[in-house]
């Protein structure tokens, strides 16, 4: 489930990686896992990336790696950077009323097992 | 509007094999079984086009009857739909029968008015379309219009051209025009013509005033405008 | 052609059958193959079977389009409007006091559970069956697609478009383009030499709802008209609405599915009336 969940926020998390710095496809993978999240496969994470550069929020650059072919690098744009702020934003609202939400019942089920 | 839909139907109907092979060969059936008996043969075979004609133009009406319904409704003329149909059946009817008269000319060197043949199948077919575009009307179903179609085509054949019910029939004109085609004296054509035009813009009329009630969507008004935003 | 390749190669095909151009599909399906050489791992594993894969870079591409300039949102003047509107047939009553105020620049959705007269009602508003009781008043210029034999079998779809479109003067060329543009918004490239009977269910439908937006109505009537379209394709049609309420015109969808009716302006719930 939770999985599920974070494929809802995709997108919202891409925006937020890249805002810290630019990176490559399983770049962004990789820093989603040493997160704590399961890996994103390649058939949900680059339609998101492309859903992103199709919405001038990002944008691509082919860089010649050491070994192998080059690389994609994805950075945002401007319109990127202000969408990164609106999202974090968003986000605290939601998380505040999902804490308000949530919260409570599990106080109340842990002082019932106890 | 109405060249698009002549050309479309057209389209259409070269698609429905079944219907255009029936349509094509029957009339031949009908000319054979009577081939031995020149006048007959004639008759029979003006018959079978009309026949073939009509259903075909039965069956075309009643299948575009609910594309013909979105159309009105969207704003679409529903006379522009009706003889949009009718010129492409009329087409059709005409080619069928240049290639009968080609037939019976080159097979027949007996007839002494071989133009008369011509004439024959001609007002035959022009009212076949119309006539299975009524018959759609007043059954709007393909084997049980195709069957009552059979019907007047059976009455057509049966009944003594001389009695007085026969000129109720839509092709006594044929019959009439055929007699014209074999005598070798005969009777003036303006009975014969005269019955063809009666029938033509009869079966005409009844089926474009009918189609059109059938067809033209439900007066609406536009809302009155008001100044009011919720 | 090595199996990666072949696999680029499905993806282009099928990129292209739903509607995407060829040089960007050549271009998705040659980064894809490079991110994939890149990490050491065959395309299939790491983005999937590439049709599945094309469907979903095909919907991302077009929600990206379609969300990336959204029209300010005005409402204009009433386009339908029904005053206890009711229907009976014989002994039955099949609708019974309707009402609805309908502006340009909204949607609507009727919904009901099956018998509960939604055809019916969208049919009084198409103008196809009088009312028996109530007022409806709507503008000239609308559009229609109905739940079923809403297309000839035996026309291919540009035929189709020639045909609506000179119900109002278009001509052929500019007919065959605005019904292939609008064709290419539901993921579909309509093939030139195929007729209606002979495309699948969902591609039917397509054309249906295409054809009820050719003639630029203000006004568009739709019955459940997404049957047969996968998942992809139904938020497609649902994007496609909403595009159409952003340019003014007003929508009005008949559905028993209660899905996206957040995003709609107006929800007219019908209960299957009583037999009298």
């Amino acid at each position: 489930m939770r999985q599920q969940w974070l494929h809802g926020f995709l997108d919202v998390c891409l925006l937020c990686l890249l805002a810290e710095r630019r990176d490559y496809g399983r770049g962004l993978v990789e820093r989603l896992v040493g997160a704590g999240f399961d890996e994103v496969p390649g058939g949900t994470l680059y339609p998101a990336l492309l859903r992103l550069e199709k919405q001038g929020l990002v944008r691509t650059e082919r860089e010649a790696s050491v070994s192998g072919p080059p690389r994609k690098y994805y950075e945002l744009t401007e319109d990127g950077r202000t969408a990164v702020l609106e999202r974090q934003q968003a986000w605290q609202q939601f998380r505040s009323a999902m804490d308000g939400v949530v919260s409570s019942p599990v106080a109340s089920v842990e002082e019932a097992g106890s | 509007m109405l060249p698009t839909v002549a050309s479309t139907a057209l389209r259409e109907l070269s698609r429905r094999r079944v219907a255009l092979l029936f349509v094509l060969l029957l009339p031949c059936v009908f000319y054979l079984a009577r081939i031995d008996v020149s006048y007959q043969a004639i008759r029979f075979l003006a018959i079978g086009v009309g026949w073939a004609v009509a259903t075909l133009s039965l069956f075309s009406h009643v299948s575009a009857h609910r594309l013909d319904q979105r159309l009105s409704a969207i704003g679409a003329s529903p006379t522009a739909l009706f003889f949009g149909r009718q010129l492409a059946l009329a087409t059709v009817g005409v080619l069928v029968a240049a290639a009968y008269f080609t037939l019976v000319a080159a097979t027949r060197d007996d007839l002494p008015h071989l133009s008369s043949v011509a004439l024959l199948l001609l007002t035959t077919v022009l009212i076949s379309a119309p006539l299975g575009a009524l018959v759609s009307l007043a059954i709007p179903r393909e084997l049980e219009g195709a069957l009552a179609l059979l019907s007047i085509m059976a009455l057509q054949l049966l009944v003594d051209p001389d009695g007085s019910a026969a000129k109720l029939l839509p092709l006594w004109s044929t019959r009439e025009l055929s007699a014209h085609a074999l005598q070798t004296t005969p009777a003036p054509l303006t009975d014969g013509l005269l019955h063809f035009t009666l029938t033509l813009t009869l079966c005409t009329a009844l089926a474009w005033t009918a189609g059109t009630l059938r067809l033209r969507p439900v007066p609406l008004n536009p809302p009155p405008p008001t100044n009011a935003h919720h | 052609m090595t199996s990666a390749q072949e696999w680029g190669a499905q993806l282009v095909a099928r990129l292209t059958r739903v509607g995407i151009e060829m040089g960007e599909a050549r271009e998705l399906a040659g980064d894809a193959l490079v991110e994939a050489e890149a990490a050491g791992i065959h395309p299939r594993a790491m983005y999937g079977p590439a049709v599945a894969y094309a469907d979903t870079v095909a919907q991302a591409v077009r929600t990206a389009v379609v969300n990336a300039a959204p029209l300010p949102r005005v409402r204009g003047p009433v386009i339908l409007r029904l005053r206890g509107v009711s229907k009976r047939y014989r002994r039955r009553q099949v609708l019974q006091g309707v009402d609805l105020s309908l502006r340009a620049g909204e949607v609507a959705a009727i919904v009901g559970a099956n018998g509960s007269g939604k055809s019916t009602l969208l049919n009084i508003c198409a103008g196809l069956t009088r009312a028996t009781g109530g007022t409806v008043e709507r503008t000239a210029r609308i559009g229609y697609a109905p739940q079923q034999h809403g297309v000839a079998p035996l026309l291919t779809p540009e035929e189709h478009f020639r045909l609506f479109g000179a119900v109002h003067g278009m001509n052929r060329k500019k007919a065959v383009a605005i019904g292939t543009g609008l064709a290419s918004r539901l993921g579909w490239r309509p093939r030139a030499d195929v007729i209606a009977s002979h495309l699948s269910g969902g591609t039917q439908q397509k054309l249906n709802v295409v054809l009820s937006e050719l003639n630029r109505p203000e006004l568009i009537l739709l019955d459940e008209p997404y049957q047969g379209f996968d998942q992809a394709s139904y938020l497609d049609f649902w994007d496609q609405v909403f595009h159409w309420r952003d340019g003014g015109a007003g929508v009005l969808v008949v559905t028993h599915l209660l899905h996206d009716l957040d995003r709609v302006d107006h929800v007219l719930e019908l209960r299957p009336a009583e037999e009298s």
